[in-house]
């Protein structure tokens, strides 16, 4: 079986029980394997940047460890629970409550107000339209966007969309926050911003972060970077 | 690479795309075939004329040659179907005389011709209840081409010329062609024509909502690579023409079966021949030319921000707020129908009202949005649940896309209403004025006729056993001066009684005179056989007697008995009146009949079982063009739906990706998809029924409409469509959760 090399272990290395495994996973499309059993163990408030070509299997791995896609064999653990086998609604229960999630270019709701975005997560999760929208507006602020909570995704720059795709992400205080290609979007900068806001966030929050990147100079800043080829983990580089 | 083949690579290529050409030309298909049919159906009554102007009298000849034929048409009734008896008697060689197509002869004096339905039905029945009506011997059957429809119960009966009806008419031969299309069906095809193909349309353009966004996008970055708008609009209309031309080519091919399939539907006593549908190709062809046409033209007209503005095209854009003048735009339009409505004379004021009519619906396109963009904000502000936020902005953002969707359904409700408002109020006023009670036959004609015909039936009844007789009513005039009279019936008070709709309240216990429902004073009074010849004075003290009229439609008539009928006076005008039972009717009807040879057998229960076939006839078009508006709005407002997710499927996706049940954004896109059609079902239903009862003063100014509970159907049905169609989000939500983040 590959090997995963881990260089810097995240600030919570040391705890007894990852908050999220993967053992011997496998995804097939068809004949090709997306994942031809991959190994790992993020731990509680640890980040972690996947990097791999195009067509590596990394997001993939990100879909399969949040419960988007099944694994066609091996676990996926959650402090210590198996989730892989639950069935859909359970996996939808799990992804709304466990964890966050933010995707390239935002993906937010182009009717909804930055703050109502952000208060999504919440507002599905049963906390009143009060309560969320003003803890939502909280996340805003504490992200840099201030007085931005009535402006639609369309009124934002790329990093403001981002960011408030961070703060719906975190509005509700998950575990882990899965991240795809955070940054692919924007500028440089922009992106660097982006990430320090995520890493940040999450930090602030004790939440572990899954950073699916192709941007070897981004991954760089994560604390700990993941290699994948071909399906399977390769040889890992530190993270600065 | 041309244009073209560039469509095709992408039809070849994208499946969504293919799925939406699919849809778009079925859309295209199903319009150019209802478009085919509608157009059709004044020809096709036009086709059914064709071959039956033989059967009434050609009124208009004379001027092209001498009299050859004297001809009488009536009608008469078998077990409730309708019987056409045509009588003729040549004035010239019969040799010489022209016979329609499918007429094998005309028929010599005593010999009948059958058509082969009539000809199945007398030999299974008894000659008393059938056969012996037409009082010859049946020599041969007609032809399909002398029929108006399959299965017409056409009599063809030969006379000497002096054994004519009194209805005869002398004419040069018999009337071939020159029939004219229904107007009724004229109407109702152009009202189909419009509540059709709306929903029709708007499937075309909800199938292209499935690619819109994803094109758009395809076409803004062309455009951003140097694409020229000619180049781009060129693009479109390849794409486009390959599924708008297929699906006209398709509804031109189809249209065949869909015309076999209206030939099923029975209309003014019969269904239809397969060749009455075939329409000329001077009008099929620019139909099929017109359909795809249409189709490119709005999809270049959706092309505008595209072409001019790509950037904005590719990223976001501010919706503009709808302005509050579109709400006036309802109002404005009823007024003005309301004044026509209220001042429409003649052909022009009829063409006003139209054009209201029009108008009305077309601020439906207005007020739509407007509505559905307010129940947007009225959620905007209100919510307390993901969905209906998300509902409520989406309706707010994007109010004519979501009216778009139901505006089939909306067209479907209003025509239904307006219909269902209609159709009840027309069958209150189908009657007839006639004093006869509704089981008395009876035949008018002339005092010399009475006489035989009354002679004949009564000789005839009494071989078939009946105890019914047939009477001669006579009818005189009542006068008083040059310019006042009344119309008066000769009958004894017990007859009268029996035959007539009225309660003679006692009034047969006393001496025979004059009874009216009214009171009278007899004195000056004349008495005449006809309007404005020289009466003969009522005695003085002639008793007056009133009776009770217990029809309501029965028209104004005094009685006389013929005891107190002062001589001299002969009635000119007889009728032969018989009453029947429900048990020996076809009986005294063959028994007078025969007598009457030819003239028309009348009875009140005929003349509204055949207003009630008219209205059954209307009722039936009606329902059938609701039933497939209804389907048709339903598959484009699920079609939309549909449109809807594939718009958002990116952010649906991710939403599904990061947890968010699909029942929330299930019932978030119900409530966009069904609330806008709920209210706008509603209010189409209020408006089609006080169009409904504006229409209706036009015909009857007087009475008041008829709302019956089923105005409401159309409003129930309409909002079951919406409902059914918005639950189509469903399964296209769950086709997102099985890949949430795959590429479109």
């Amino acid at each position: 079986m590959p090997t995963q090399t881990t260089q810097s272990p995240g600030p919570l290395a040391t705890s007894t029980r990852p908050a999220l495994s993967g053992r011997g996973l496998v995804k097939r499309y068809g004949a090709q394997h997306a994942l031809a059993g991959v190994d790992i163990d993020i731990q509680p408030g640890e980040a972690v940047a996947i990097v791999g070509p195009s067509g590596s299997g990394k997001t993939s791995l990100l879909h399969v460890l949040a419960g988007i896609l099944p694994a066609d064999s091996g676990e996926v653990l959650l402090a210590g629970t198996r989730i892989d086998h639950l069935g859909k609604a359970k996996r939808s229960e799990l992804r709304r409550t466990e964890f966050g999630f933010v995707f390239q270019s935002g993906m937010l709701v182009a009717e909804l107000s930055a703050e109502e975005n952000a208060a999504l997560p919440l507002l599905l999760g049963g906390v009143s339209r009060g309560q969320a929208l003003a803890d939502a507006r909280q996340w805003l602020d504490r992200l840099g966007l201030a007085g931005k909570g009535a402006r639609r995704p369309g009124e934002l720059s790329g990093g403001e969309a981002q960011r408030v795709a961070i703060a719906r992400a975190l509005a509700h205080q998950p575990s882990v926050i899965f991240a795809d290609e955070p940054t692919g979007a924007l500028d440089t900068r922009t992106g660097r911003d982006t990430m320090n806001a995520l890493l940040g966030a999450a930090a602030e929050n004790g939440a572990a972060v899954v950073i699916v990147t192709h941007d070897r100079d981004l991954a760089e800043s994560v604390p700990r970077m993941v290699t994948i080829r071909d399906g399977r983990i390769a040889t890992g580089v530190t993270g600065s | 690479m041309n244009s073209f083949r560039l469509a095709l690579r992408v039809l070849r290529g994208d499946r969504r795309t293919r799925t939406s050409a699919i849809l778009t030309g079925l859309g295209v298909a199903v319009a150019t075939g209802l478009v085919l049919l509608l157009v059709s159906l004044p020809f096709a009554t036009e086709a059914r004329g064709e071959r039956s102007t033989w059967q009434e009298p050609s009124y208009g000849s004379g001027e092209d040659g001498p009299a050859t034929l004297s001809l009488a048409s009536s009608e008469d009734y078998t077990g409730g179907d309708k019987i056409t008896r045509v009588d003729v008697a040549p004035l010239t060689d019969p040799g010489s005389i022209a016979l329609p197509p499918g007429v094998g002869k005309l028929p010599a004096p005593g010999e009948v011709l059958l058509s082969p339905e009539l000809a199945r039905l007398a030999d299974g029945m008894p000659g008393s209840q059938l056969g012996e009506r037409f009082g010859g011997d049946v020599v041969g059957t007609l032809g399909e081409d002398a029929l108006k429809f399959p299965g017409q119960l056409v009599a063809l009966v030969g006379h000497d010329a002096d054994d004519m009806p009194v209805t005869a008419f002398q004419q040069n031969g018999f009337a071939l062609g020159g029939a004219e299309q229904d107007p009724l069906l004229q109407l109702l095809a152009g009202v189909g024509v419009v509540v059709l193909i709306v929903p029709s349309l708007v499937l075309v353009a909800s199938s292209a909502r499935l690619i819109a966004a994803r094109r758009e996008r395809r076409l803004a970055a062309l455009r951003l690579a140097g694409a020229t708008p000619r180049q781009v609009i060129s693009m479109v209309s390849a794409e486009t023409a390959i599924a708008a031309v297929g699906g006209a080519l398709l509804g031109a091919a189809a249209s065949p079966l869909l015309h076999k399939l209206a030939t099923f539907v029975p209309w003014d006593g019969g269904t239809w021949q397969a060749s009455d549908f075939q329409l000329p190709l001077g009008v099929a062809i620019p139909v099929v030319l017109l359909m795809p046409a249409l189709v490119l033209l709005a999809a270049v007209l959706g092309l505008r921000r595209v072409m001019w503005t790509p950037l904005g095209a590719t990223g976001s854009h501010e919706r503009k707020p709808l302005h509050w003048w579109r709400l006036l735009s309802l109002p404005l339009a009823g007024l003005f129908f309301a004044v026509v409505v209220s001042t429409a004379e003649d052909e022009m004021g009829m063409m006003l009202v139209l054009l209201g009519l029009a108008l009305i619906v077309a601020s439906a396109a207005l007020v739509g949005p407007w509505v559905t963009s307010a129940i947007g904000g009225i959620f905007g502000r209100i919510w307390r649940r993901p969905s209906v936020l998300l509902a409520g902005r989406r309706l707010r953002d994007d109010p004519k896309g979501a009216y778009r969707a139901s505006a089939g359904v909306v067209l479907a409700v209003f025509t239904g209403s307006m219909a269902l408002t209609l159709m009840p109020s027309f069958e209150s006023m189908a009657g007839s004025s006639s004093p006869f009670r509704d089981s008395v036959l009876y035949v008018p004609t002339d005092a010399a006729r009475a006489e035989r015909i009354v002679a004949e039936t009564n000789a005839t009844l009494e071989r078939y056993g009946q105890r019914e007789r047939a009477i001669g009513v006579g009818e005189v005039v009542l006068a008083k001066g040059e310019n006042s009279g009344q119309q008066a019936l000769v009958l004894d008070c017990e007859r009268a009684e029996g035959l007539l709709r009225l309660d003679m309240a006692g009034a047969c216990a006393g001496t025979p005179g004059v009874y009216s429902e009214y009171p009278m004073e007899l004195n000056g009074v004349t008495v005449s056989a006809e309007w404005g010849t020289q009466g003969v004075p009522l005695p003085a003290d002639t008793p007056v007697r009133p009776f009770e009229v217990t029809g309501e439609d029965m028209y104004s008539t005094a009685i006389i008995d013929p005891a107190v009928l002062p001589e001299g006076v002969s009635p000119s005008e007889v009728t032969v009146a018989v009453p029947t039972t429900q048990a020996n009717r076809e009986v005294v009807r063959t028994a007078l009949a025969a007598a009457a040879g030819g003239a028309q057998i009348e009875s009140r229960e005929m003349r509204i079982w055949d207003q009630q076939t008219q209205l059954s006839d209307l009722r039936r078009v009606t329902v059938i063009g609701l039933v497939a508006a209804a389907v048709l709005s339903g598959c484009s407002a699920a079609i939309a739906t549909a449109g809807s997710v594939m718009d958002r499927r990116r952010t649906f996706g991710a939403l599904i990706a990061a947890g968010t049940p699909v029942r929330v954004l299930a019932r978030a896109l119900r409530t966009e998809a069904a609330m806008p059609a709920l209210v706008a079902t509603i209010g189409a239903g209020v408006v089609g029924v006080l169009v409904a009862i504006g229409l209706y003063s036009l015909v009857e100014e007087e009475s008041s409409v008829v709302l019956t509970p089923w105005i409401a159907a159309p409003v129930v049905l309409g909002a079951g469509v919406a409902v059914l169609a918005a639950s189509v989000c469903r399964p296209a939500l769950n086709r997102v959760r099985a890949e949430p983040l795959a590429d479109e």
